[in-house]
């Protein structure tokens, strides 16, 4: 229903209804937190202000600090990223170089790529009321599929990179499906399964690592094979360019376009959507819960491991015991990528390239300030929060509060 | 909707015909399994050898001799002790006591697991399992479990999803350590983590009751947050800073006499301070939620909040506190991991708060459930870190999984369908 106050100021008519706002917002005060972390941790700065009545000049001394302190963090974080103006202008006058210039922004591509495609796994499940957090040990089940059809049997190009693909799918599907048969038939619910279940593919994948034909001939350590050239995907342009973006992209915006057409023209994508919205309405219009159930975690997990291959076969090549663990988890972070994009494809894309391009500056204002690289995940985390609790934000920056964004319900208790 | 906050026995759920069949069933299949492959499969003429004095033997005036099995026909009669309970079960379906029948079946299967891997085929006994110091080792992690599902009581029970126990260890092992470290008091120690873990609380507290956000989202995110925190503290400040984060084992406090007797004195009472302070806090939330006023109320916030309403209760404040408390009761969990472990390593809880959710369902959202699901959690994730020392013919990476599949069969309620507080997870509002 419109609001039917005569007089709006443009900035309320501007902030009124729309979520793009308040998930702006989110990343304002997010960024702010991390400042917060980064002013509250960092020796240089902590010092500056134990000065701060010391003399006349210490508290200008002690805020030009902080201000050089995070102005570096996230100047570095931008420019490590994105471009580097200096770097760009120099390629654009000169002509030389591009492959310096491009190589912040073709790295950024490269890490959205494989996380696009689980936040889609990920998304399309929370449509339907469902919260898929093992999307990491599904994508690391591809990987491990993929790995062994791309290391172990040889085939020409055209049909070892589809196999190695469909591989990676079906190891995802597999690790997907148990949850989702669990959750359809016992009632168990799907958080603890899929959290647990990422443990138990972790141990599969050492042992598969040290104990089967994956691992490296004369190997003793976790490292399995490299891909047959055949499996891999190529750098999109080219080896000689030396940009690392590879044609995984290109599966990722495929993904992109099924999932839209999935979730908006598809009828088991609505069936989907009416699950997620309101269970009850689905069960009375004769939508079968158990098939949804099974068929949501069938297409999570197949998105999750078909993320885990692309990044097997784009980025690293060889699968060994650190694939996907800690800052390299993919699948956890693409939880928080699909909140932030509203679970909706659109909005995945333009929230992993923002959390691609966090995580990829981040390891670049680690290696330039010595800020852990950790820093990224606890800002990627203050957004998630923000952006979970919309109203929060809103009263923050007194946006006018719409009733509707103020209950938003994904997961319904421990179900059954 | 059943209304019976009152009389809690009255409420617990009926187990299905077909359910209670299938556990039979199962137990039947883990007694052949034990019988067969610990067993007839261990050859006969192997043995296991079990000794029993402690480590430290500064308390145990005590010698026990060690006892030697013959591996297979002990573990033939462990199996078929299971098998015969599985029968029992799956034929005269007893309606009491079939998740307490799984728990000792799972008992006797580890029983079993502990024997076949310490055999040693011949007659040299040069392999042996010290059942004490087995029995030492798990229940600290039993220890860190049952503070962790404690939390989870006291905050389901009010009705809110308290995901973030592991994000609560998480902060409370951190700060814990720096604490120690700096102070030398775990007394302090615990305080302080109890306020960061309360603290994380809060936090879940006002973003899902005062705002109606998604519990088990922020739960999950907020586990997220503090787990890259405490890596990026770690980075930032524990590593140019060793001394505040050295070595943090918590001294036992024997208890006199007790802590003399053979084999339970030094599990029991040759603990530090933690273990006796969960004892005294299961013993508190045990009475408090079913035996007075505030866990009536409590309890009535959970399953009903209009009710409890209608009748004057303040159901957000009953949330609040009991989420901060809950929270608070994780840090120190986590503080007593720390304590265990000796210092603060990020990553290191590894999925414990979780596993602690699941002994809470495990147990049915009762402390004294919640207490045994720990132990016998306990016991499954000690076994798959320590029994590669014992030269196990399994690779030890598929022994990593177990404490992760026997929580996933616990919350797919393979032993039994369980019934979590009516208004568990549901946002409430006033109107």
């Amino acid at each position: 229903m419109p609001e039917s106050t005569p007089r709006r100021s443009i900035w309320a008519r501007v902030t009124g209804q729309s979520p793009f706002v308040v998930t702006v917002f989110a990343l304002v005060l997010g960024l702010v937190f991390g400042a917060i972390v980064i002013i509250t941790t960092t020796a240089p700065v902590l010092d500056a202000w134990r000065g701060f009545f010391h003399s006349w000049g210490a508290p200008g001394h002690a805020l030009k600090v902080t201000a050089d302190n995070v102005g570096a963090a996230y100047r570095i974080m931008f420019t490590g990223s994105v471009f580097s103006p200096a770097t760009l202008w120099h390629a654009i006058t000169t002509g030389q170089g591009w492959s310096n210039a491009l190589t912040p922004i073709s790295e950024t591509l490269t890490y959205a790529t494989p996380l696009t495609i689980a936040s889609i796994g990920v998304g399309i499940a929370f449509q339907a009321g469902i919260f898929n957090i093992g999307a990491n040990g599904q994508a690391m089940m591809g990987g491990i599929a993929g790995a062994y059809v791309g290391t172990l049997i040889h085939l020409p190009m055209a049909l070892h990179l589809p196999v190695t693909m469909l591989a990676g799918i079906a190891g995802g599907v597999l690790a997907g499906s148990v949850p989702g048969l669990l959750k359809a038939y016992t009632g168990a619910h799907e958080v603890i399964v899929t959290l647990m279940f990422n443990y138990v593919v972790s141990a599969i994948l050492l042992y598969t690592l040290l104990s089967t034909a994956l691992q490296a001939p004369g190997q003793q350590n976790d490292i399995a094979r490299t891909l047959d050239p055949s499996a891999q995907l190529a750098p999109l342009f080219g080896v000689s360019s030396g940009l690392r973006v590879n044609y995984g992209l290109v599966i990722a915006v495929l993904v992109v376009l099924f999932a839209w057409w999935f979730l908006e023209r598809s009828s088991l994508g609505f069936d989907f959507r009416v699950t997620g919205a309101n269970p009850q309405a689905a069960r009375a219009s004769g939508i079968n819960a158990k098939a949804v159930i099974i068929l949501v975690f069938a297409i999570s997990g197949g998105l999750a491991g078909l993320a885990g291959v692309t990044e097997l076969a784009g980025f690293y090549k060889t699968l060994d015991g650190g694939f996907l663990v800690g800052n390299a988890g993919i699948g956890f972070t693409a939880i928080t990528v699909s909140l932030l994009g509203r679970n909706r494809p659109v909005g995945i894309v333009w929230a992993s390239l923002l959390f691609a391009a966090l995580g990829v500056g981040g390891r670049a204002m680690q290696a330039a300030t010595g800020i852990p690289l950790d820093l990224a995940t606890v800002i990627q985390s203050a957004v998630v929060l923000f952006v979970a609790t919309p109203v929060l934000v809103k009263e923050i920056f007194r946006l006018r509060t719409s009733p509707t964004t103020a209950l938003q319900l994904a997961t319904k208790g421990w179900g059954s | 909707m059943s209304l019976d906050v009152t009389n809690e026995t009255a409420t617990t759920a009926r187990i299905p015909v077909g359910r209670t069949r299938g556990i039979g069933v199962i137990m039947l299949a883990i007694g052949l399994f034990t019988a067969l492959v610990f067993g007839v499969g261990s050859g006969f003429s192997a043995h296991s050898s079990l000794t029993f004095n402690p480590v430290s033997l500064t308390n145990a005036p005590w010698r026990i001799g060690t006892l030697t099995l013959l591996t297979a026909w002990t573990n033939v009669v462990l199996g078929l002790a299971i098998v015969a309970m599985g029968a029992h079960v799956a034929l005269r379906l007893p309606r009491r006591g079939v998740m307490a029948r799984f728990g000792v079946v799972a008992v006797l299967f580890f029983f079993a697991l502990l024997l076949w891997a310490a055999r040693t085929t011949g007659p040299s006994q040069i392999n042996f399992v010290n059942l004490t110091a087995v029995l030492i080792g798990s229940s600290a992690l039993a220890m860190v479990l049952v503070f962790g599902s404690l939390s989870g009581v006291m905050c389901e029970r009010a009705g809110v999803v308290n995901i973030a126990i592991e994000g609560q260890f998480i902060g409370g092992a951190f700060v814990g350590s720096m604490v120690a470290s700096t102070t030398h008091d775990f007394f302090f120690a615990a305080i302080v983590g109890a306020l960061v873990g309360g603290l994380v609380g809060l936090v879940l507290a006002f973003l899902s009751l005062r705002y109606l956000s998604d519990q088990i989202i922020v739960g999950v995110v907020l586990v997220t947050m503090l787990g890259s925190l405490s890596s990026y503290l770690n980075l930032q400040v524990l590593t140019p800073f060793p001394q505040y984060n050295t070595g943090n084992l918590a001294p036992n406090l024997p208890i006199p006499l007790l802590s003399k007797l053979p084999v339970l004195g030094p599990v029991f009472f040759d603990q530090t301070g933690f273990f006796y302070l969960m004892i005294v806090l299961v013993a508190l939330v045990s009475f408090g939620l079913f035996k007075t006023r505030w866990g009536l109320r409590v309890r009535a916030v959970g399953e009903h909040p209009q009710a409890a309403a209608s009748v004057g209760i303040k159901v957000v404040g009953v949330r609040y506190a009991n989420v901060i408390m809950g929270g608070a009761i994780a840090g120190v969990g986590g503080v007593a991991f720390m304590a265990s472990q000796g210092q603060f390593q990020p990553g290191y809880t590894s999925g414990l708060g979780y596993i602690a959710l699941a002994a809470l369902i495990f147990g049915r959202w009762r402390p004294s459930g919640a207490v045994v699901a720990s132990v016998l959690f306990g016991l499954s994730v000690y076994l798959a870190d320590n029994l590669q020392t014992y030269q196990v013919p399994m690779p030890t990476e598929i022994l990593g999984m177990f404490p992760y599949v026997i929580t996933i069969a616990v919350v797919s309620g393979l032993i039994g369908r369980v019934r979590p507080p009516a208004a568990d997870g549901l946002p409430y509002r006033r109107d």
